[in-house]
């Protein structure tokens, strides 16, 4: 089958590790500093990014012959915009409390750069169908490390882990109060921006340490 | 490379068709967001009145109307404690209008149980909006709910979390004087040893100036009515 030839196969997973939008390429940080103080929050962008990533995607791809190239950028940033005002509208009259939850992050996807740098560097070279695969790669490749630091964020940040539910969200987990008795403290820095940098910090050398990326002099 | 020409028409085509879509889905999705915000807004006054979803279950947009228009009477009133007829409550800007307040009471089988009253004021990106409901005491908060705001999630976004409202609960906004002082959100824990922590709650960590915001238009929208408030108080709910 064409959807599994070794072409695409490595155009979904590359951007999962050793061309990974966040930790290797660098792109997106914005977004990710700001949806990682809560899991469930990170889930759901996640959804919403891969969908509105994969779609921009296909849209770019079939337009490809006819954009000009001197307002590609702007055509490219219409279609973005728009997906993410559709997926705006569309949870605000089907899943109020989900698109209560993530309020301006949705609008936000917009300036994520990911997307942009996507379409910019992949989509408008090729297919379709290759160009929704490498939507699926980055997306999936950009929720794995955000999902990643929200954990640590949530979890010593805040002393919770928490799983999106529609509505306030399933509390996976809470820091036992045995452990708050005994003097444990959750780090306040965490929740703040700062403390995604650290972590954001510390995942990007550890993933660039596993995949042996050396930077270039 | 394309010609001015083409670029020209390319660009409005694309524009015109977007434009036809977004407002097309716009158009198609209103009625059921503003069911959905109207439903949100009573959902509430409600939960700030000590209404709650049995566990495991959420109301739906009907649940809320049926729950609502059975227990709850809203009415209007002016700033010296009169009640004003044939006034669209929906329709008051909670933040700005200063002469007309809305009032939404619990009355179950014709016993006053509950009064919420709608508040609003800056934080610190955004104005929050919420209900704070009083006992029939018109003192001890029976509940505080809020359900609009653009505070940072996480941070000021707190407000509306269970472990934040929760604290509300029990705390009393009159002094020993009887005088309207609200609930004050303190920066860090309250101290229970303290006299004066019937009248304060934890604040958010990292987000000073939201919880001094709420502390301010608590306390401001509360006065508000308190000729209301008093009146009710000297003659139960008319």
């Amino acid at each position: 089958m064409e959807l599994f030839d070794s072409e695409s196969k490595k155009i979904v997973s590359d951007p999962l590790n050793v061309n990974n939008p966040i930790s290797l390429q660098v792109l997106g940080i914005c977004s990710a500093l700001a949806v990682t103080i809560r899991l469930d929050q990170a889930i759901i962008m996640t959804f919403a990014v891969i969908f509105v990533l994969c779609s921009s995607n296909v849209v770019i791809s079939l337009l490809r012959d006819y954009i000009p190239n001197r307002v590609r950028i702007v055509i490219m940033l219409s279609v973005i915009a728009s997906l993410v005002s559709f997926v705006d509208e569309v949870l605000q009259a089907y899943m109020y409390n989900m698109s209560k939850q993530l309020s301006v992050f949705v609008g936000l996807i917009v300036t994520n750069c990911i997307i942009m740098g996507r379409a910019e560097a992949f989509a408008i070279k090729h297919g379709p169908s290759k160009a929704f695969l490498d939507g699926l790669g980055n997306g999936l490749g950009y929720g794995m490390i955000i999902i990643v630091v929200s954990f640590f964020r949530e979890l010593f940040g805040s002393g919770t882990l928490t799983l999106p539910d529609g509505g306030a969200g399933y509390v996976l987990f809470q820091m036992p109060d045995w452990l708050y008795a005994a003097g444990y403290e959750n780090i306040g820095l965490l929740v703040l921006s700062p403390g995604a940098f650290f972590i954001l910090g510390f995942v990007i050398w550890m993933q660039r340490e596993m995949v042996g990326l050396e930077e270039e002099e | 490379m394309h010609s001015n020409r083409y670029t020209l028409i390319f660009v409005f085509i694309v524009t015109i068709v977007l434009g036809t879509i977004l407002s097309f889905t716009k158009e198609n999705l209103r009625e059921s967001q503003e069911n959905n915000l109207k439903a949100d807004v009573n959902k509430t006054i409600l939960r700030s009145l000590g209404f709650s979803e049995k566990q495991g279950s959420s109301w739906s947009n009907e649940d809320v109307e049926k729950i609502f228009s059975s227990n709850v009477v809203g009415l209007c009133v002016d700033p010296q404690g009169n009640i004003i007829d044939n006034i669209v409550l929906e329709e008051i800007d909670i933040e700005k209008n200063i002469e007309q307040l809305p009032v939404y009471l619990r009355v179950v089988d014709g016993e006053f149980q509950g009064i919420a009253l709608p508040v609003a004021g800056k934080g610190l990106w955004s104005t929050v909006f919420g209900y704070i409901a009083l006992e029939p005491d018109l003192n001890t908060v029976l509940g505080i709910q809020f359900y609009k705001h653009g505070e940072t999630p996480g941070l000021g976004g707190e407000v509306e979390k269970k472990w934040f409202t929760n604290n509300f609960v029990g705390k009393k906004i009159r002094n020993d004087n009887d005088e309207i002082i609200g609930v004050e959100v303190l920066k860090g824990k309250v101290d229970n040893s303290k006299k004066d922590s019937i009248h304060q709650v934890d604040g958010i960590s990292g987000a000073t100036v939201t919880s001094k915001g709420v502390t301010i238009f608590l306390k401001d929208d509360l006065k508000r009515y308190e000729a209301y408030l008093n009146k009710v108080k000297d003659n139960g709910i008319i």
